[in-house]
C-alpha cells in the first residue's frame, strides 16, 4: 500500500515494529515502531510517559516525511 | 458438439481499424474474422456459435454497458467455453479480454481463455484478478503470431469445455497468477523441507514449492520541505475503526477500505473505537486507540505548531491489514492514493501492525 502511495507522489511515514520486512518489501521511509500490536507507544509506561514516547513516534514519522531517500531508510524513534 | 463464444475487437472482427474503434458491441453468428482461423483450429469438435466484437474505445468508454452487453449474449449462447483474443501486445484490447473473462467466469461460471504477450499491459491485471477460472496463455508480440495462438487457444479451450483439470502453469504454459494450490503428496513437509535444504547447501538446484513474491523498487517520492505548511493525512492497517465496526470490517482478508472523521476529534477515547484484526493482539489497541491511530501526538504536535494549523486531514484511512493479499493491497494503495490527492494531501502518517 505505502509503495503505491509513494508511486502516486506522495511520501510515506511507515512506522511499524516489523521494519525488517517493510525493508524487504522495499517500503522507502520507514519509522520503528514499539511493537506488533501497539507501535505508536508503549503500555508497560505510566501514560504521561506513553504519550512523550508516541509524540517522539510521530515527529520522527514527520522528519523522514523531510528527509530525501534513495532506497528502504530506517528512522529510529529517540526513546530515551 | 462443443459450443465456443469468441471474442474479438473491431479490427480482428474484420470491421476496421483505428477510425472503427468507436464501434459498439456487436454479434455475427457462426465464425467471423479471426474466429475463422479459430473454427479451422477447433476442427469438427467445436463449433464457434457467435463471433462477439467491440470497438477498442468503445469498450472503455463505456465499459459497464459493454460488458453487460457480452455477457448477454454468453448468457444467450450458452457456450461451454469461451474465446477472448488473442491480444498480442494491444494493451487496450488485452484489458478488454481479461476484464471479459474475469466477468464472464465469475458471473456466468463460464470457463475463460485468452492469449497475449506476455507484456501486454494487461497481465498485471490478470495476475491481480487470481481468477481459478480463466487462464491466459502467452503469445509472440505481433499478430506474426497468430497461427500458433489459434493452435494453443483452440487446444487449451477445448480442454476446458471438456471439464479436464488444469495443472500448475509451469507444466501447462499458461501465465501464472502466482495461485498457491495445495496438491497431494507421499512424502511429508519436513523431509522435503530437509532434501531442499541439503541441496542448497550442496548448491544444487533445487524448486521451492512456496514461491515468494517478487518486490519491486519503486523511485521514493520526493521529500517535503517545511512539513508544518503540509498537508498531512494518516492511514493505518491496525484495523482501529469507530465501535460497532460501521464499515463492517472482517477480521482477515479484507478487501475495502473505509475513511472515519477526525475533524472535531481531540483524541480517540477507548469504548468510543475499538481494533478489528484477526493477526495480532487488540487488548491494548482497544484500550488506547491511539497506537494505531496516534491522534493525541498529532493535536499535541498541532497546538505546538510543528503541525500547521488545519493541516491533519480531517479524516483518517483504515484498512485491517491482517492476510491483505500484496494484489489487493497494491489496489487499495492506489485508490487512497486518488482520494488524498484529489484533496491536496502531500504526506502520509501510515501506521502498520
Amino acid at each position: 500500500m505505502s509503495k503505491e502511495l509513494e508511486k502516486a507522489g506522495l511520501p510515506v511515514a511507515l512506522v511499524t515494529a516489523m521494519y525488517p520486512v517493510a525493508e524487504q518489501v522495499r517500503a522507502t521511509r520507514i519509522v520503528k515502531g514499539v511493537s506488533i500490536p501497539h507501535p505508536c507507544g508503549d503500555p508497560a509506561l505510566p501514560a504521561e510517559l506513553d504519550a512523550r514516547l508516541r509524540k517522539e513516534i510521530v515527529l520522527t514519522a514527520l522528519k523522514a516525511l523531510e528527509t530525501d531517500v534513495k532506497e528502504p531508510t530506517v528512522f529510529s524513534p529517540n526513546i530515551a | 458438439m462443443i459450443t465456443v463464444v469468441h471474442i474479438v475487437n473491431q479490427f480482428f472482427a474484420g470491421i476496421g481499424g483505428e477510425d472503427k474503434a468507436g464501434v459498439p458491441v456487436g454479434v455475427s453468428e457462426a465464425a467471423a474474422g479471426a474466429a475463422r482461423g479459430l473454427q479451422l483450429q477447433l476442427g469438427a469438435q467445436a463449433t464457434i456459435a457467435s463471433t462477439v466484437h467491440f470497438g477498442d474505445n468503445w469498450f472503455h468508454e463505456h465499459k459497464e454497458e459493454a460488458l453487460k452487453a457480452i455477457l448477454a449474449v454468453v448468457q444467450e449462447k450458452q457456450p461451454q467455453v469461451v474465446i477472448a483474443g488473442p491480444a498480442f501486445n494491444a494493451g487496450r484490447y488485452g484489458v478488454s479480454c481479461v476484464e471479459i473473462c474475469n466477468r464472464v467466469a465469475n458471473e456466468l461460471k463460464i470457463p475463460c481463455v485468452t492469449a497475449m504477450h506476455v507484456e501486454n499491459p494487461a497481465i498485471g491485471l490478470y495476475r491481480d484478478h487470481a481468477n481459478l477460472n480463466y487462464y491466459c496463455l502467452p503469445t509472440a508480440e505481433t499478430t506474426a503470431g497468430m497461427a500458433d495462438a489459434l493452435k494453443a487457444l483452440a487446444k487449451f479451450s477445448l480442454r476446458l469445455a471438456n471439464g479436464e483439470s488444469i495443472g500448475p502453469a509451469k507444466t501447462e504454459g499458461y501465465i501464472g497468477r502466482g495461485i498457491r494450490r495445495l496438491e497431494k503428496t507421499d512424502r511429508p513437509g519436513f523431509e522435503r523441507a530437509i532434501d531442499m535444504l541439503l541441496k542448497k547447501i550442496n548448491n544444487q538446484p533445487f524448486e521451492t514449492e512456496i514461491a515468494m513474491e517478487v518486490w519491486d523498487d519503486i523511485p521514493p517520492a520526493p521529500a517535503l520541505d517545511h512539513v508544518k505548511d503540509r498537508n498531512i493525512a494518516v492511514i493505518t492497517t491496525s484495523g482501529v475503526v469507530p465501535w460497532g465496526n460501521p464499515g463492517r470490517f472482517k477480521t482477515y482478508r479484507n478487501t475495502h477500505w473505509e475513511k472515519y472523521n477526525i475533524a472535531e476529534v481531540k483524541e480517540l477515547e477507548p469504548g468510543k473505537w475499538e481494533a478489528v484484526h484477526g493477526g495480532y493482539n487488540v487488548a491494548y489497541m482497544n484500550k488506547n486507540p491511539h497506537y494505531g491511530v496516534p491522534l493525541d501526538a498529532l493535536r499535541t504536535l498541532e497546538a505546538e505548531g510543528v503541525i500547521g494549523a488545519g493541516k491533519l486531514y480531517p479524516a483518517y484511512y483504515v484498512i485491517p491489514g491482517n492476510q491483505g493479499s500484496p494484489a489487493v493491497m497494491r489496489r487499495i494503495g492506489k485508490e487512497i492514493a486518488e482520494d488524498l490527492k484529489k484533496d491536496n494531501v502531500e504526506g502520509v502518517l501510515f501506521v502498520a501492525t
